[in-house]
């Protein structure tokens, strides 16, 4: 069986309880142990690095830290690309950069080795065995759904932190989807940004970005969007009444990519709160669930 | 005396500013260039002419979201983040802090103290309050209230005097490197 060291992040105790509801059920249905860190703390996103480096490099690195010495045989996992981004630099500069593991683990006041490795979600999907475990386990077809899959920024970016293959049209999350029997569609917003916390701080200069990215996935002939990220699915999601009165365009359901795949793995919309989302969103994966393969 | 000062905050962020040849795929890539006061290729060129202040007193250190795109796109793999990030530090220094990215940032990390924790309700609460913007996202409140998205309360790390202690830790290291 497969095991991580999970970092929930802050988001997944409040606002994404959908996505929290989800993940749990996705996991379990896959067989994927997810040991919560015990006593971690705030990844920092984003003021943390914004005030400071050595701010912004120890506050993930103190849960990393906690990890490594509590179950140092286990990778971490998040499903927030913001804490994925911020655990994984501290990762990373911790490898890579002498200076920056001193201040690390003076900042935390413990030995970091950084023997781990920090994933998302995308990444363990995208494993050959559960991937096969995904498309064993999805007992009802969305057939038809047209999905347009949103990687956000920092689940892909920067390159040398991230790994990632393809910055420009990632497809790992397009071909979970697809699993599913959904049909990702092709666009070209899937890695714009979302304006992250600049919704709070330069809300009326920022509100254009999640604006762009709804109606680039509408015009391409996406139902619904898929997010990897809490943020990402909040920014995109709770503020569609400007986006209405500016363009005209119909609001879109936004879904996680766990929430997707435990429809399809046969949770009910109770089980995983799916009333809890700012736009209806049960009829467009109803709707998918009826139709037939063509 | 201004051009050492830039020198050294560009070999902070391990930039050479005459890598860039200002071809401008940054400018046209960033999601937030139509707020900017001085886009991501003016950010380098100032760096290239050594006109920090005009860095320093730019929107665009505030404005930025971190995204990345430039740096992704850069033909010569300068890394513009970093370059934007010595020079947020620097601005802050100097007491040059956008206003309300002040306070976001001070709300976080009062939430962070007292917490461990983001409490998202709190932040933006606190936030709406300090900026004066009381009704920025509160339509969204019955919703989230209804549907149990806020959590009066955090799970609180056990340790909160290490996490106090770490901060304490972090702004020892300001202003040096």
């Amino acid at each position: 069986m497969r095991k991580y060291s999970y970092f929930p992040g802050c988001s997944m105790e409040s606002t994404a309880k959908p996505y929290r509801l989800a993940t749990e059920y996705v996991m379990g249905k896959l067989g994927i142990g997810l040991v919560e860190i015990e006593d971690w703390n705030c990844c920092g996103a984003t003021s943390g690095h914004t005030l400071s480096e050595a701010l912004g490099l120890a506050l993930p690195a103190r849960s990393l830290a906690l990890a490594e010495k509590r179950n140092p045989e286990l990778d971490i996992l998040t499903g927030c690309a913001s804490c994925y981004a911020r655990l994984r630099l501290a990762m990373y500069k911790a490898r890579t950069d002498e200076r920056a593991k001193y201040i690390i683990e003076k900042t935390i006041d413990m030995p970091y080795a950084a023997a781990r490795e920090v994933y998302n979600f995308l990444d363990v999907f995208s494993l050959p065995d559960v991937r096969e475990g995904i498309a064993e386990r999805v007992v009802r077809k969305l057939t038809g759904l047209k999905a347009a899959c949103y990687y956000g920024c920092l689940n892909v970016r920067p390159a040398e932190v991230t790994g990632a293959p393809d910055r420009e049209n990632p497809t790992s999350m397009d071909e979970i989807v697809a699993l599913t029997g959904a049909e990702p569609v092709d666009w070209a917003f899937k890695a714009e940004c979302c304006g992250a916390a600049h919704q709070n701080d330069a809300a009326s200069a920022s509100r254009a970005l999640p604006h762009r990215i709804l109606r680039d996935a509408q015009s391409n002939g996406a139902e619904a969007i898929v997010t990897a990220c809490p943020m990402c699915n909040l920014n995109l999601e709770m503020r569609q009444d400007g986006y209405v009165n500016r363009t005209g365009m119909d609001r879109i359901p936004v879904f996680s990519l766990s929430e997707l795949l435990a429809v399809a793995m046969g949770a009910s919309a109770k089980r995983i709160a799916l009333e809890a989302h700012y736009v209806p969103s049960a009829a467009v994966l109803a709707r998918a669930l009826r139709r037939k393969d063509a | 005396m201004e051009n050492e000062r830039l020198n050294q905050l560009m070999e902070r962020a391990g930039v050479r500013q005459y890598d860039c040849y200002q071809c401008g795929k940054c400018s046209g890539g960033c999601p937030m260039a139509h707020v900017m006061d001085l886009k991501p290729r003016g950010v380098m060129r100032c760096a290239q002419i050594g006109s920090l202040r005009r860095i320093l007193e730019s929107n665009t250190i505030w404005l930025c979201t971190g995204c990345h795109t430039c740096a992704e796109r850069c033909p010569h793999d300068v890394d513009i983040p970093a370059v934007i990030e010595e020079m947020r530090y620097e601005a802050a220094a100097e007491g040059l802090t956008r206003r309300d990215s002040k306070v976001l940032n001070e709300v976080f990390l009062a939430n962070i103290r007292m917490f461990g924790k983001n409490h998202e309700m709190l932040l933006a609460g606190l936030y709406n309050m300090l900026t004066l913007k009381p009704l920025q996202d509160m339509a969204s409140l019955p919703h989230m209230y209804k549907n149990k998205l806020l959590k009066l309360l955090p799970k609180e790390p056990k340790n909160l005097t290490e996490i106090e202690a770490l901060v304490k830790r972090a702004e020892k290291w300001r202003g040096l490197k």
